[in-house]
């Protein structure tokens, strides 16, 4: 579903890149921890999926696709099979919780029918189910954030990439999160996560694959976040 | 796409910036009227050299039957109506004159038709339209144009002329005409230059515009490209404002123009010099949708849409 052929990437100016000949293969349906620490070109990687970024060189394939040269025009559709889960939530502030969702359904020109019918059962999904009309500013950090995946997740994307979802979290509400990652990974899709929370990543056992100083230097099926860190 | 939705943010964005949108309609109404009303001087010159000749041009008038130059004492028409042979050797003399451009011939008909739309306009047209009048095609004397290769070098194919059989009066009108035409030269170049300052200041202000209506809806636009919105439509109500913007302005500006014929031209100059043709509704629209120089139908919406469409590029890609 995602693949990585080394894969490198150099920012403008100076210095190592972020990311240094990169290798990564991770199939339908997988589970997948990105760790390492700040720096470590998480984030790098995930942009790169989102052809937010181009590789320096390497191959960037996602759903059976070299996104690196697809054309400009093309990347919207691509945009459209992933969803994506940020640390700091980024919701409108002046909508509802549930134009929030609404917006990401509107803005790819789904029929208000669709909407109004995906919606609240997307908000069902992510235990939000009566909290529709909030705003953002009334909800805790952990509904903020289900709200999110919910706006992630509406369009039903074959591919949900979460960057530290449980950065600003407590690990109570972590777990929460967690769950329901996991549920929707239950339904199918790939979720890639990346994170430097040891106590989630030791608590649910998924594959982890490590970045230092943007290399790979361990991919493990069911690994633990490691005793390095 | 739903419409609904582009018309919301449409209405949105235009009360949002409500100001900076007034202040570019307001920088487009006067670059437009001013554009416009270079174009409609410049159709004046058109409609003029038309009519009286260019500041190069002499009009040389062939003998007709009676001619009124005999009544005078001169010889050249003292055989009547000009004859092939005369009209050959007068084509001679304009051919082998170092002084003269070009020339064309203007028929009987022509000559009376320029003289009867002037006489229009001064009030003389009952002198042609007569029971049995003076003046008919048939009396009216045929001619040259003659376009000179510098405006103050005539001599010597005018005093050339003036000494063939079949040549009845040359009218020279350059020196009028010259004042006049460079008269509209200056007004023409002068609200084309005041057009651009202006123009110049719309598109600094529709690029400001722009990117303070960016900057409002930066993270909806970062969400809507996360999402996978198309390009166009993240796009579509910036364009729309700017067509909305530049829709007002050239309304206004056409209306400012017509304005500026009816009470300007129409009721104004055009009852007080009646020697000169004036331009009409015609002109009009040819300012409002010409291709050459672009009316400012064209005008307005390039001006705000072509930095729109570079800037939004800029601020909203992929
Ligand atoms: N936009 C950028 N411009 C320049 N350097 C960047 C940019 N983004 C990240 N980097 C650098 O790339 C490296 C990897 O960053 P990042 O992928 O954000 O790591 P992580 O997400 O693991 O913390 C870091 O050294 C960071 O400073
Ligand atoms: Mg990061």
């Amino acid at each position: 579903m995602i693949r990585f052929e080394k894969v490198t990437k150099r920012y403008a100016g100076p210095g190592k890149p972020a990311l240094d000949q990169v290798s990564i293969d991770i199939d339908k349906g997988e589970f997948v921890y990105l760790v390492g620490t700040s720096g470590s070109g998480k984030s790098t990687a995930l942009r790169l999926v989102l052809r937010e970024l181009r590789p320096s060189s390497g191959r960037v394939h996602v759903a059976g696709k070299e996104i690196n040269r697809m054309a400009g025009w093309k990347v919207p559709r691509l945009r459209r099979q992933i969803g994506t889960v940020f640390q700091d939530f980024r919701l409108l502030p002046n909508k509802t919780v549930a134009e929030n969702v609404a917006f990401a359904q509107q803005v790819i020109g789904k029929s208000r029918r669709e909407i109004s019918r995906v919606v609240p059962e997307t908000l069902d999904l992510v235990g939000l189910k009566d909290k529709g009309d909030r705003m953002p500013d009334e909800l805790s950090g952990g509904e903020q954030q289900r709200v999110a995946i919910a706006r992630a997740f509406v369009n039903r994307p074959m591919i949900l990439i979460a960057d530290e979802p449980t950065g600003n979290l407590d690990p109570a509400t972590s777990v929460g999160i967690m769950n329901l990652l996991g549920e929707i990974n239950a339904t199918g899709t790939t979720v890639v996560m990346a994170t430097h929370d040891h106590g989630i990543v030791d608590q649910f056992t998924k594959r982890v694959i490590e970045l230092e100083h943007g290399k790979v230097v361990r991919d493990e099926a069911a690994g633990s976040y490691g005793f390095q860190h | 796409m739903q419409l609904r939705h582009v018309l919301t943010e449409l209405r949105i964005g235009l009360r949002r910036n409500l100001t900076m949108h007034l202040s570019v309609i307001l920088t487009l109404v006067f670059s437009l009227f001013l554009a416009g009303a270079g174009i409609l001087v410049q159709r004046e010159a058109d409609v003029a050299i038309d009519e009286l000749g260019n500041d190069l041009q002499v009009l040389v008038n062939l003998c007709t039957e009676d001619d009124p130059t005999v009544d005078q004492g001169l010889e050249n028409c003292a055989g009547g109506e000009v004859t092939a042979a005369q009209q050959e050797r007068i084509e001679e003399e304009l051919e082998a004159s170092e002084e003269v451009e070009s020339f064309s011939f203007q028929s009987k008909q022509e000559g009376y038709d320029r003289a009867y739309a002037q006489a229009e306009r001064t009030g003389d047209a009952y002198l042609f339209d007569v029971e049995d009048p003076v003046v008919t095609p048939d009396t009216w004397p045929a001619g040259y144009w003659v376009t000179l290769e510098t405006p103050d070098e005539a001599d010597g194919v005018i005093s050339a002329l003036s000494g063939l059989d079949g040549v009845s009066v040359i009218t020279d009108q350059r020196e009028a005409l010259s004042q006049i035409y460079g008269i509209m030269t200056i007004l023409k170049y002068g609200s084309w230059i005041g057009a651009a300052f202006l123009l110049f200041a719309a598109l600094l202000q529709v690029a400001n515009t722009i990117r303070l209506a960016a900057l409002a809806r930066r993270r909806e636009i970062a969400i809507m490209r996360l999402v996978g919105a198309s390009t166009l439509y993240i796009g579509l109500p910036f364009l729309l404002e700017a067509l909305v913007t530049a829709t007002i302005g050239v309304a206004l500006a056409a209306g400012g123009l017509a304005a500026f014929l009816h009470w300007g031209v129409e009721k104004g100059m055009a009852e007080q010099v009646t020697f000169l043709p004036w331009v009409d509704w015609s002109d009009y629209v040819q300012t409002l949708i010409g291709a050459f120089p672009p009316g400012i139908v064209f005008l307005g919406p390039a001006l705000t849409l072509i930095p729109t469409l570079l800037l939004t590029r800029k601020y909203i890609k992929v």
